[in-house]
């Protein structure tokens, strides 16, 4: 179906190909696109990607044609040779990327003519055909990767039997994805392995580029990074495995059980490092079982996220916290096929809770789905319904709360009442953290 | 000033051949414009900004009970996303039943690019209806309908029956303006045509079977002496009732537009003696048509932000209504007793460089403001420059010595002008436009923000407000030190060492 969307939780595929360029290590992207795009999209990624600021070169600082009507009529090529040049002569990068707006891409600009004409001095200068048009934030992560891939990435005779490549977890979509990656590197390097997760403290461009040399692609996801996974497979002959974002022990378990399986590593080692991390994580997570047990802090709740979180978040609460996460909504605009991929995931829950999963772009749903499921107060004397319940889900979510009279925590997309850093919740020290965020918010009044 | 039949409003390019890209003094500037040459809008390199589309949303996210929907792909307005809690919490403020930010985007797809979107507008539309019942439902044109020829306004009106919403199109299209303060013009436009009239009030009209002509005296009595106060989203709820709290011995009945309002609200705003704009940037287009259309003249000269400004704001409303004695006579208590109270701080600003940055009516002012308080200021960053700014500057260097002297630089955005020109110049403070303040702190340059909906910035409070945060800020700059130590700017070396204007095509269009 594809309808229109009430209060969207993502931008175009521009926004989505700007804020992913924007993370990576000494690049810039150059805006081909109408006036407004740049700041648009700068608003959107800063103040609700939990306040990650404009960065290196990004918000107002983000080079653009500004494209306007007579652009329009006229064609904008000669501007963006124009452009291209004095980026490079005024901004310090080792990568540019053009990227485009709808309106470029209807009227048909070829910017790769554009880019084959500006003088470059040696800098490499890549493009990407990203209009609004043609989808969401993910996508734009998509086309972006297969243009790296395709444009950047070296051809490598040879793999390095410990390297492997991290893709999946979505930048500023994924508002921990710093934090998260960092975990999810951590957690690689526990079972020996090397990462490059190209984006995040330490990454440089030099890994993209040797990218090619990895023996393996961990896609963290269903549905994001799959395809582009593909075109890496096929360009560069490195296989691919999708496996969900995990959160806390059962997720993240199954999690290295499923890599090791994969990169053939001896069962019993995986085991070792299973153990060892659950160790620390049991350590810590029984410190709440006092307030756990005194104060009855099992919550219902509602879930509601991308496919990446929404899985991993019900998992983790209904396994690891022993919450029931009876309702699902996955705000995602996705194919039938990816659907089915998604709704595996909600399968086989240690805790045996099996939730139901929606698949609705619709904010001002999530409360119907609630009162459908929980059934909604007619006054009566007894009655049971969401109660007490917990909204895990966005900034957008809190009217949901407040109509349901539950408590939320912002975990998703977008979040303008938090600021992230370098928090994660992957694995289980992420898992800990969440633990702590979601607590303290039960907890906030005393 | 007559557009309202028209469509679509014109751009402010043409409308007031207003100027975005500039680089000199203020005398330059100056005397450039009132030869009528500043029709720069080009630079050879340039960064992001807004558009239309973006800044429309600063009014129409502050609506009360409406919904917006925005027709076009899945990302404009995505900024709304970082607004809802903001709105509603300021909505609340004027309506604790308030709901808050509510919207729609059409969602453009790759098909749809080639078959027309009308059928989800009119779709989104009907949900809109169905699903909140609101007083307004503010339909917002984007790029790619208006390249693929939906034709909104036709949509719209087969609509009309089947709703009992206002519908309200905004056709705020990105790609036809740079100057993106039309989109107050857009905003305006389209409530004026949809919102504003008899036939919109929330109770009918009814004639008297026997006219009352006391009634009708007192009527127009109240109109005689109603002012409408065009207030602007990005001054506080208090800086609004400070204002009005200031009017008070004047006694007129003060009614505030646009911001925060209800859609009813409009519909008799034309029953008014007066309209005095907060900001002309914002206002001119409203102002003008209430004028023509309704005879109902207006004040548009300044802003009240410092004291000479908010002085100039309050007489010229006394003069309107012959009240001048009672204005000096507010005038004259309120300086006295901020004079007092200011003291102390101008001991610590004194001498202090500064260099401002925003929307040209504000920093103009502001400016004023900072020079009263002993400080001096190096330069001003204008988001664009016209006939408004043209007349305040005038003032400003009649005024305040040396000010023709000051640097000025028309721009939206472009922080890399900036950073050369805080570069060179070092000034003690910025003072900027919120939305790209952290390049300047990056340099090491404590900013204070140019406005905030959680300050006050206006009148004579604002002035006390000010001054006492300016003083705390340079109390403690070690959070833009430490930044300023470790952060580097995405500019190459080279660029500082350049000419601040470098890019900008100036003589060019100034030939042509």
């Amino acid at each position: 179906m594809n309808n229109f969307v009430e209060r969207p939780k993502y931008v175009c595929s521009m926004g989505g190909a700007v804020g992913t360029l924007s993370v990576l290590p000494r690049t810039v992207p150059i805006l081909h696109a109408a006036t407004g795009c740049g700041g648009n999209i700068a608003t959107a990624l800063n103040q609700a990607a939990g306040y990650r600021g404009n960065g290196y070169c990004n918000g107002q600082a983000l080079p653009s044609t500004n494209t306007s009507e007579r652009d329009i009529v006229f064609g904008g090529e000669e501007r963006l040779v124009e452009q291209i040049e004095n980026t490079i002569k005024l901004i310090d990068a080792d990568l540019y990327v053009v990227v485009t707006g709808c309106m470029v891409d209807m009227i048909g600009d070829n910017i790769y003519s554009a880019i084959r004409n500006a003088k470059a001095g040696g800098f490499p200068v890549l493009g990407a055909e990203t209009g609004g048009f043609r989808g969401n934030y993910y996508t734009g992560y998509e086309i972006v990767l297969k243009a790296l891939f395709k444009d950047y990435v070296e051809p490598k005779s040879e793999k390095n039997p410990r390297l492997v490549n991290v893709f999946g977890i979505v930048p500023l979509q994924d508002v921990f994805w710093a934090g998260n990656l960092e975990l999810i590197k951590d957690l690689l390097a526990k079972l020996g392995y090397q990462t490059n997760t190209f984006f995040g403290y330490g990454e440089t461009l030099a890994n993209l580029k040797n990218a090619a040399a990895a023996s393996l692609n961990i896609v963290l996801s269903d549905t994001f990074g799959v395809e582009a996974a593909a075109v890496f497979e096929e360009l560069h002959g490195t296989p691919y495995i999708s496996a969900p974002f995990p959160i806390g022990d059962f997720g993240t378990s199954a999690f290295l059980r499923t890599i090791g399986e994969a990169l053939g590593i001896e069962k019993a080692f995986v085991e070792k490092v299973i153990e060892q991390e659950q160790a620390y994580y049991y350590e810590y997570l029984e410190r709440i079982s006092d307030v756990y047990s005194d104060l009855d802090l099992q919550r219902y709740a509602v879930v509601v996220g991308d496919s990446n979180y929404s899985q991993a978040l019900t998992r983790f609460l209904a396994d690891d916290l022993g919450w029931l996460p009876e309702i699902v909504v996955i705000n995602d605009l996705l194919q039938e096929e990816q659907k089915e991929q998604v709704l595996k995931r909600f399968e086989g829950f240690n805790s045996g809770l099996r939730p139901t999963v929606i698949f609705d772009t619709d904010a001002s749903n999530v409360s119907k789905h609630v009162a459908q499921h929980w059934g909604q107060s007619g006054g009566q004397r007894y009655f049971g319904g969401f109660n007490p319940g917990f909204v895990v889900g966005s900034a957008i979510e809190r009217d949901t709360a407040e109509l349901l009279g539950v408590p939320q925590l912002s975990v998703t997309y977008p979040i303008s009442n938090r600021v992230v850093m370098n928090r994660g919740y992957a694995g289980y020290r992420g898992a800990l953290s969440l633990t702590e965020d979601l607590v303290t918010v039960l907890i906030g009044n005393r | 000033m007559d557009y309202i039949e028209q469509k679509i409003p014109p751009i402010r390019e043409d409308r007031l051949k207003a100027c975005m890209a500039y680089g000199g003094s203020c005398e330059e500037i100056n005397r450039d414009a009132k030869k009528g040459c500043l029709y720069n809008n080009n630079r050879k390199f340039s960064q992001s900004q807004g558009c239309q589309l973006t800044l429309s949303l600063a009014i129409l996210n502050t609506i009360r009970d409406s919904v917006i929907i925005v027709h076009s792909p899945i990302g404009c307005g995505a900024n709304l996303v970082a607004q809802a809690g903001v709105s509603k919490g300021f909505q609340k403020l004027r309506d604790p039943n308030a709901f808050g930010l509510r919207w729609i985007n059409t969602n453009l797809n790759e098909i749809d690019v080639i078959n027309g979107g009308e059928d989800k507008l009119r779709e989104a539309v009907l949900y809109a209806e169905a699903e909140y019942r609101p007083r307004a439902i503010i339909i917002m044109n984007s790029c790619v309908p208006a390249l693929i020829g939906d034709d909104i306004e036709a949509v719209l009106d087969d609509l009309r029956p089947q709703v009992s919403a206002r519908l309200v199109p905004i056709h705020c299209e990105g790609f036809r303006t740079k100057i993106q303060a039309t989109a107050y013009d857009s905003v305006y436009h389209g409530i004026l045509r949809n919102l504003v009239g008899d036939e919109y009030r929330s109770e009918e009209l009814i004639e008297p079977l026997f006219p009352d002509e006391a009634e009708e005296l007192k009527r127009q009595y109240k109109i005689s002496r109603t002012v409408n106060i065009l207030n602007v989203s990005s001054m506080s709820r208090t800086d609004e009732q400070n204002l009005i709290d200031l009017l008070a011995p004047l006694e007129l009945n003060i009614r505030v537009l646009p911001c925060y309002s209800h859609p009813d609200d409009f519909a008799d705003s034309f029953e008014a003696a007066l309209n005095v704009s907060i900001c002309a940037t914002h206002d001119d287009y409203f102002a003008g048509h209430m004028l023509t259309g309704y005879n109902v003249p207006f004040i548009l000269r300044t802003i009240p932000i410092g004291v000479a400004n908010t002085n100039k704001w309050i007489l010229d409303i006394a003069d309107f209504f012959d009240l001048r004695e009672k204005a000096e006579q507010i005038i004259r208590n309120e300086v006295i007793e901020l004079e007092k109270a200011i003291a102390p701080y101008k001991e610590i600003l004194k001498g202090k460089t500064v260099i401002l940055g925003g929307g040209e009516i504000r920093i103009i002012t502001m400016a004023e403001l900072l020079h009263s308080l002993g400080m001096e200021v190096l330069g001003l960053r204008g988001f664009h420059f016209d006939q408004y700014g043209e007349n305040l500057l005038a003032e400003l260097i009649e005024e305040v010595p040396e000010s023709e002297r000051v640097i000025m630089n028309v721009g939206t955005g472009q922080p890399f002008e900036q950073a050369n020109l805080l570069h060179k110049y070092r000034p003690d403070l910025f003072v900027g436009h919120p939305g790209g303040n952290g390049w300047a702190n990056k340099q090491g340059i404590p900013v204070f923000p140019l406005f905030g909906q959680a300050f006050q910035y206006m009148g004579y409070i604002g002035v006390y407000e000010i001054a006492r945060r300016l003083a705390r800020f340079l109390q403690n700059t070690n959070y833009s030190k430490n930044i300023g130590r470790h952060a580097r700017l995405p500019y190459r070396e080279s660029w500082y060492d350049e000419e601040p204007f470098a890019y900008i095509n100036q003589e060019e269009e100034v030939q042509a």
